[in-house]
C-alpha cells in the first residue's frame, strides 16, 4: 500500500512540474521563504551589531561627560538596546512593534522605541515579510492555489472513478495526494528549518529550535490536510478554490482579528493618555523632588532629622536635597511601577484571550507559538522592560546617591551664585563609570518551551481534527 | 452463487427517485462475449458502474467470478479492466506514461518494451507514444486506454461503447483483438448502441430499454448474431 501511495504522490508532483501554474506558486513560494528568510536575517544581524555599537557610544557618550552636577546626569540619561534573540532573525513577533531601545532618564519610565515598523515608510512593507509571516499567512494561501484542485480535479476529469477501477481506494489516493501536498509544504518551509538550525549556531538553545520547527511542520500539515479535505468535498475546482480561500480569509484574517477585538472588549485597558494622567495626577499629590523644601517632605525630614539626632537639615552630614531626590524618585518609580504592572496585567490578560482563539484559528495557534518560542512574545517584551526598569531606577538612584554625598548641601544650594559656586557643586567625572554593559536575559529555554506548549496543543488539536474529518470525507468519495 | 464469470441477478438501481434498472438478469460464462445494446439513458452505463462498484444496486446482486461485488470491491477489480466511454486518462501524462502509471497503480509492473508492443497491437501511430494525452484525439486516446486493458491481462473486461471515436480499421483491430481475447478465455461485457459491431464481436445481445432487458440474442454454433433482427428489435421494439 505505501508503495501505492508513494506512486501517486509521485505523480501529483509530476503533474506540479508540468503545470505552469503550480512551477509558478511553487517558485513564488521558495523564493518568498528563502528571501524572507535572508533578508529579515542580514536585516537583524545588521541591526544587531548596530545597536551593539549604538550601546557602545551611549556609554562612552555618557562617561566621556566632564564634572557635573549629578542631577544633570539624572536627565542627560541613558540608552538601552537590547540584541534580538537568535530566532528573532526568523520570528521578530511584538519586537518589530514595540521596539528594542529605551532611553532611560529620571522620574521617567520610557517605553521602548526604535522599532522596525514605526520607521518603515508606507512603500517598505516589504519590511512586514519576515519568516515568520510568509510561513504563517502567504505559505497556507500558496498552498492553496497548489492544491485546490488536488482531488477535484480527478472527479472532473472521471480519473477518480478509473483508479477505482484499477483498486485504489479513495483513502489511499488521499495519502498520496496528502504525502505530495506535504512535499511541498516541506520544500516551502526549507528555508525557514534551515534558517532554525542555523541559529543554533548563534547561541538558540537546542530545544526551543526544535520546537520551532515541529510547531511549523505541524503548521503546515494542519493547512495540507485542509486542502486535501475541501478538494475532497467539494464537487468542482471552483467550488474548492473559493471554499479554500472563504477558509484561508476566516482563520488567517477574520478570527485573528476577532481574537484582539474580543480581547479589548473583555479586559478593557485605558489609552496611553488617560493612563499618562492617571499617573500624572497621582505624582503630583507626591511632591517635586527638585524642591527640597515641598510640604511633602515633610515627614521624611523630622524623620531623617531624628535618625541624625539634629535640628537642621544643615546640620545633617548628607546632602538634603540629594536624600529627597532618592527619596522621590523611590516614590516616584513605586507609583510608576505600579501603573505599569497593570498595563502589563491587562495586556497579559488580553493576550490569554486573544491565544484562547487558537483552537479555532490554527494561525493564531502558530503565531503564539512561534514567537514564545522565539522569544519576541509579550512575556519577553515585558521582561525587557521590568530589566530596563531595574537599570534605570538604579543608574538614577546612584546618581543621586551622588548627589548625597558628593556635596554638601550648602554647595548644592548655592551653586547658581557663582562660576566658582556652580563647579563646587559638581563630582567627579570620574564618578561616570557607573554603567555596565546591558545584557537582556530572555526567559530560559525550558521556560520558553512550557510556555509554548498550550499553542503547539492547540495546533495539534486542529491538525487531528482535520486529518480525522479528511479520513472521514475520504471514506465517502 | 452463480456459476457463471458475469452474473447480475433481478439488479435494481434507482438515482434519487428515478429507476434507472429494473430486475436486469444475465449472465456471461468464461470466454463469453456479451453485449448489451441499447439507446440512450437505457441503463448501459449504469450496469457496468454497479459491476465495477460505483454504484451501488438498489436491490438484485451483482456478481463477478462467484464474488458479489458490493461485498469485496476491491477482490473483483483485481480481476477486471474498465474501458470507458470517454477515456479517464491523465493529459499530463504520455501514453507510455499512463500506462505505466495505471499499471503500477493496479500491482503489474510492464516493462516499456511491453507497453510499446501493446500500443503497436492497438495501432496507435509512434510518433504519439511519448507525447501528452493533452493533444490526442478521441481515438487516440481509446487506443492508449485499450492498450492499458490489454496489459492488464485481467479475466473479465467491462468496454463500455469501446469502439466510440474510432476510424472503421481502427474498429476492426478491436473488435479483432476482443475476439481474440475471449478465445484465450477472457469474459467481455459490452455496452454499445453499435448494432453490426455488437453482432460482429458478440457471443450474446441483450437488448436494453429503459432499464429493463427485452430481448436476448444468442449467435448461432456458426457466424454470428443476425444483424438485420438485433437492429429490427431495437430501432421497432420487435423482438423475435
Amino acid at each position: 500500500m505505501s508503495s501505492t501511495v508513494f506512486t501517486i504522490a509521485r505523480d501529483e508532483w509530476r503533474y506540479w512540474r508540468r503545470s505552469s501554474l503550480a512551477q509558478t506558486v511553487l517558485i513564488i513560494a521558495l523564493l518568498l521563504a528563502a528571501a524572507s528568510v535572508w533578508v529579515t536575517h542580514a536585516a537583524i544581524s545588521h541591526t544587531t551589531e548596530q545597536r551593539q555599537h549604538m550601546q557602545s557610544e551611549s556609554i562612552t557618550a555618557f562617561e566621556e561627560q566632564p564634572d557635573r552636577h549629578p542631577h544633570r546626569m539624572v536627565h542627560y540619561g541613558h540608552y538601552l538596546f537590547r540584541a534580538p534573540p537568535p530566532l528573532g532573525s526568523l520570528d521578530p513577533g511584538i519586537d518589530s512593534f514595540t521596539g528594542n531601545a529605551i532611553f532611560l532618564e529620571g522620574h521617567r519610565q520610557n517605553g521602548a522605541t526604535f522599532a522596525d515598523q514605526k520607521q518603515s515608510t508606507g512603500l517598505t512593507w516589504v519590511g512586514r515579510l519576515t519568516p515568520a509571516y510568509v510561513m504563517q499567512v502567504l505559505t497556507p494561501l500558496l498552498l492553496i492555489v497548489l492544491g485546490f484542485g488536488v482531488m477535484t480535479r480527478e472527479r472532473e476529469a472521471g480519473t477518480l472513478d478509473f483508479l477505482k477501477v484499477q483498486g485504489v481506494s479513495p483513502l489511499v489516493l488521499l495519502a498520496g495526494k496528502g504525502v505530495a501536498m506535504a512535499g511541498a509544504g516541506l520544500l516551502v518551509l526549507t528555508p525557514l528549518i534551515i534558517g532554525a538550525l542555523l541559529t543554533v549556531l548563534k547561541g538558540a538553545q537546542v530545544v526551543p529550535v526544535l520546537t520551532f520547527i515541529l510547531s511549523y511542520l505541524i503548521y503546515i500539515v494542519v493547512w495540507c490536510a485542509l486542502v486535501l479535505l475541501i478538494s475532497t468535498l467539494a464537487r468542482s475546482n471552483s467550488v474548492s478554490f473559493s471554499g479554500l480561500v472563504a477558509v484561508w480569509i476566516l482563520l488567517c484574517l477574520v478570527v485573528p482579528r476577532i481574537a484582539s477585538n474580543t480581547a479589548s472588549v473583555m479586559v478593557a485597558s485605558p489609552g496611553k493618555l488617560e493612563t499618562d494622567f492617571a499617573v500624572l495626577k497621582k505624582l503630583r499629590q507626591m511632591g517635586d523632588g527638585h524642591n527640597a523644601n515641598d510640604p511633602a517632605f515633610k515627614a521624611f525630614k523630622d524623620n531623617l532629622l531624628a535618625q541624625y539626632n539634629v535640628d537642621s537639615v544643615e546640620d545633617l552630614p548628607i546632602n538634603f536635597r540629594g536624600v529627597v531626590a532618592q527619596k522621590s524618585e523611590a516614590d516616584l518609580t513605586e507609583v510608576l511601577n505600579e501603573f505599569a504592572e497593570q498595563q502589563m496585567a491587562q495586556q497579559q490578560s488580553q493576550a490569554v484571550i486573544a491565544r484562547m482563539f487558537g483552537w479555532l484559528s490554527p494561525m493564531i495557534a502558530i503565531q503564539n507559538a512561534s514567537m514564545k518560542l522565539a522569544g519576541t512574545d509579550l512575556e519577553n517584551y515585558q521582561r525587557f522592560m521590568r530589566e530596563a526598569e531595574a537599570v534605570r531606577f538604579e543608574f538614577v538612584q546612584s546618581l543621586n546617591k551622588l548627589h548625597a554625598e558628593g556635596m554638601s548641601l550648602e554647595q548644592d544650594a548655592n551653586k547658581y551664585k557663582s562660576a566658582e559656586a556652580r563647579k563646587a557643586a559638581t563630582v567627579d567625572a570620574e564618578n561616570w563609570q557607573m554603567l555596565e554593559e546591558f545584557q537582556f536575559t530572555p526567559l530560559p529555554a525550558g521556560q520558553r518551551f512550557s510556555n509554548s506548549l498550550t499553542a503547539v496543543l492547540q495546533l495539534l488539536f486542529t491538525a487531528g481534527l482535520v486529518l480525522a474529518f479528511t479520513y472521514i470525507a475520504g471514506r465517502r468519495v | 452463487m452463480p456459476d457463471a464469470v458475469i452474473s447480475a441477478s433481478n439488479l435494481c438501481v434507482d438515482v434519487q427517485t428515478k429507476k434507472i434498472l429494473k430486475n436486469v438478469s444475465f449472465n456471461a460464462n468464461r470466454g463469453e462475449v456479451l453485449a448489451l445494446l441499447g439507446g440512450n439513458g437505457a441503463g448501459k452505463s449504469t450496469t457496468i458502474k454497479t459491476f465495477l462498484g460505483l454504484m451501488k444496486p438498489t436491490s438484485g446482486s451483482v456478481w463477478l467470478d462467484g464474488v458479489d461485488v458490493q461485498k469485496a470491491p476491491d477482490i473483483v477489480r483485481q480481476k477486471v479492466a474498465y474501458l470507458p466511454e470517454s477515456v479517464m486518462l491523465y493529459g499530463h501524462l504520455t501514453a507510455i506514461e499512463n500506462i505505466q502509471y495505471f499499471l503500477s497503480l493496479s500491482g503489474k509492473d510492464k516493462s516499456e518494451t511491453e507497453i510499446v508492443a501493446a500500443l503497436q497491437r492497438v495501432a496507435l501511430q509512434e510518433s504519439a507514444w511519448r507525447a501528452a494525452l493533452s493533444g490526442y484525439s478521441k481515438g487516440m486516446r481509446q487506443k492508449t486506454a485499450i492498450a492499458l486493458a490489454l496489459l492488464r491481462e485481467a479475466p473479465i473486461l467491462f468496454l463500455d461503447e469501446p469502439t466510440s471515436g474510432l476510424d472503421p480499421v481502427a474498429i476492426d483491430e478491436f473488435n479483432r483483438l476482443v475476439s481474440q481475447l475471449a478465445a484465450q478465455g477472457a469474459t467481455i461485457l459490452m455496452v454499445t448502441h453499435d448494432v453490426y459491431g455488437a453482432c460482429h464481436v458478440a457471443n450474446r445481445i441483450g437488448l436494453l430499454r429503459d432499464g429493463e432487458i427485452v430481448g436476448m440474442f444468442d449467435a448461432p454454433e456458426q457466424g454470428n448474431i443476425d444483424s438485420e433482427a438485433v437492429h429490427k428489435a431495437f430501432t421497432q421494439g420487435v423482438v423475435a
